[in-house]
């Protein structure tokens, strides 16, 4: 009695075990093929609806029609220009915002009295959203590429200085404490262990900033500009050409998901032993 | 002219040195230290008056339970707790922050994830402003000390908690400390592991001639590998008794089977056990 209490279970067990490995094989499969339909289905769909009748093809235009004012777009020349001007403001932006959020980030992680003397104004300064200053901006810059410029670094330089704050704060304390223990001069300290035990954080915060990055120049492009992709948009809405706008969405959508993919690349090199 | 004069007494702190030195002063004199931690329920007094000195090349373990303020009394004598009351002379001079002759061995290896073995053991010299090929030559002495050779330019994730442990021992000697920390530094590994450790920490222990003081709460760990061991209590921590280990070097952990060895933890435990009593029936009073 019981041997067959025993084996029991042990049967059960190996049967459960060899449907699930099925069942898991055949679900994985399933995930894979639904995954490379997903966009042809999409697009498909998209197609019938606009070509149907039952919309407004100049207001919903087919992906065909899309792919047309993209390809007409990018004959004329304006493409590369508009892409070139939207990524010159984002990576200046960027670059100039991300820097300048590591150095304050890193004072005011490091040193209490800075801290308390900036962060209850970046406290009060960061919740308010980058698009509100768009106004302000233009009364300060006008239509010039430094009010561009100035909305994104304000959008970037939030969000790298906090994490960078919170990353310094953070560095493991056992760390300092070993490397105090070896003689480790100040300035070293900051160097090699404060910066690099914060490193992880600062890249998180970038990574956040570089969506951030591209939102803010949405804002900044709509106050009014010369060129830019999301000038392009605008203009293409006022001139009721639909293909273009949704054209337009698209490009940006995929500079935003490649600069984010480059960059998460580029993250796992940096902090490698994380 | 102080400069030169301590830098070649650095670099004899491994031989001669420490003989002339025993007959001057202890490596550690710590006199009357109290460490009182201000809690929102009040102050706690942590060490309540120890008193105890070193040797020069002594090693000294240190016993308690968990939270008697053996590593407190560790981390001051250190320098990284501040503030104490009482005096702490270490090598003659009193305590007022890390210092480089003072080496420490943590409880967790706390490496540098970012740097090589060969780099972590090398960052001390390199602070004390040694060229890097100084550096180097020093780290891969040590390296080899420590049995690491393989390993020198793997990174810490892709090591064993026992490889940490022993790459963050050579980096603490990689100064040429004359005093050696170390807050439970195989508290945190298996026994086999630890064993061997044990082994590992002797054989290297007759090499270097520092003096060690060893914090523990494992009991047969003190026994093998210390000259004497302090025995504390906790709530507040006191030293309750000093107990000479006369067990022949050298010496590894089969020494645990010796008469001798069972004697003298025999003599520990009834410390311990009369403690736990009197603590207990303390706590059950009030």
């Amino acid at each position: 009695m019981q041997e067959a209490a025993s084996a029991r279970p042990e049967i059960a067990i190996r049967t459960d075990g060899r449907t699930r490995r099925r069942d898991s094989a055949r679900h994985r499969r399933l995930t894979i093929l639904v995954g490379a339909l997903s966009l042809p289905l999409f697009v498909g769909l998209w197609e019938l609806v606009s070509r149907s009748g039952a919309v407004n093809m100049v207001l919903f235009p087919p992906p065909t029609v899309v792919a047309i004012a993209v390809l007409e777009w990018i004959r004329s020349g304006q493409f590369l220009g508009d892409l070139a001007a939207s990524l010159f403001r984002v990576a200046t932006g960027f670059i100039i915002g991300g820097a300048l959020g590591i150095l304050l980030g890193i004072l005011t992680g490091q040193f209490p009295v800075i801290s308390s003397l900036l962060s209850p104004l970046f406290h009060i300064l960061r919740p308010i959203p980058p698009i509100a200053f768009v106004p302000i901006v233009i009364l300060w810059f006008g239509l010039s590429e430094a009010g561009k410029l100035f909305l994104v670094v304000w959008g970037v330089f939030f969000t790298v200085w906090l994490s960078t704050h919170i990353g310094v704060q953070k560095v493991d304390r056992g760390l300092i404490r070993a490397a105090l223990m070896l003689g480790t001069p100040r300035r070293q300290m900051l160097q090699e262990i404060v910066l690099l035990g914060a490193l992880p954080y600062i890249v998180v915060g970038l990574r956040t900033a570089v969506s951030i990055s591209f939102y803010t120049l949405v804002a900044a492009e709509l106050a009014g500009a010369f060129a830019g992709i999301v000038y392009r948009i605008e203009i293409a809405q006022q001139n009721l050409q639909t293909g273009q706008v949704m054209g337009g969405l698209a490009a940006l959508g995929l500079m935003s998901f490649i600069a984010d993919r480059l960059f998460a690349a580029l993250a796992e090199r940096v902090v490698w032993w994380r | 002219m102080s400069g030169p004069r301590s830098s070649i007494k650095l670099a004899l702190a491994s031989s001669s040195a420490s003989v002339e030195a025993a007959r001057k002063q202890p490596a550690i004199q710590v006199a009357n230290l109290s460490i009182v931690f201000e809690t929102n329920r009040g102050q706690v007094i942590a060490v309540d008056r120890v008193s105890f000195d070193v040797a020069p090349g002594e090693f000294v373990c240190v016993v308690g339970p968990s939270g008697c303020g053996k590593s407190t009394v560790l981390n001051t004598i250190a320098g990284l707790e501040v503030p104490f009351e009482g005096d702490i002379l270490v090598e003659g001079a009193p305590v007022d922050g890390p210092r480089a002759d003072v080496g420490m061995v943590f409880q967790q290896p706390h490496l540098f994830p970012w740097k090589s073995v060969r780099r972590n053991i090398a960052h001390g010299p390199r602070m004390l402003g040694k060229s890097r090929t100084e550096a180097k030559a020093i780290a891969d002495d040590l390296i080899a000390m420590v049995g690491l050779t393989r390993f020198a330019d793997a990174y810490p994730n892709t090591l064993s908690g026992g490889m940490q442990q022993r790459v963050a021992i050579a980096r603490a000697l990689a100064n040429q400390p004359r005093v050696l920390l170390m807050d439970e530094p195989f508290g945190a590994l298996d026994a086999q592991t630890r064993a061997v450790m044990q082994d590992n920490l002797l054989a290297l222990r007759d090499r270097i001639k520092a003096t060690i003081v060893f914090v523990t709460h494992d009991i047969d760990e003190a026994i093998v590998l210390a000259d004497r061991v302090l025995i504390m209590s906790a709530g507040p921590g006191r030293i309750l008794r000093e107990v000479a280990v006369k067990l022949p070097r050298p010496r590894s952990s089969s020494v645990m089977l010796k008469p001798a060895y069972l004697a003298l933890k025999k003599d520990c435990l009834d410390v311990i056990r009369a403690e736990g009593l009197r603590a207990f029936n303390q706590s059950d009073a009030s």
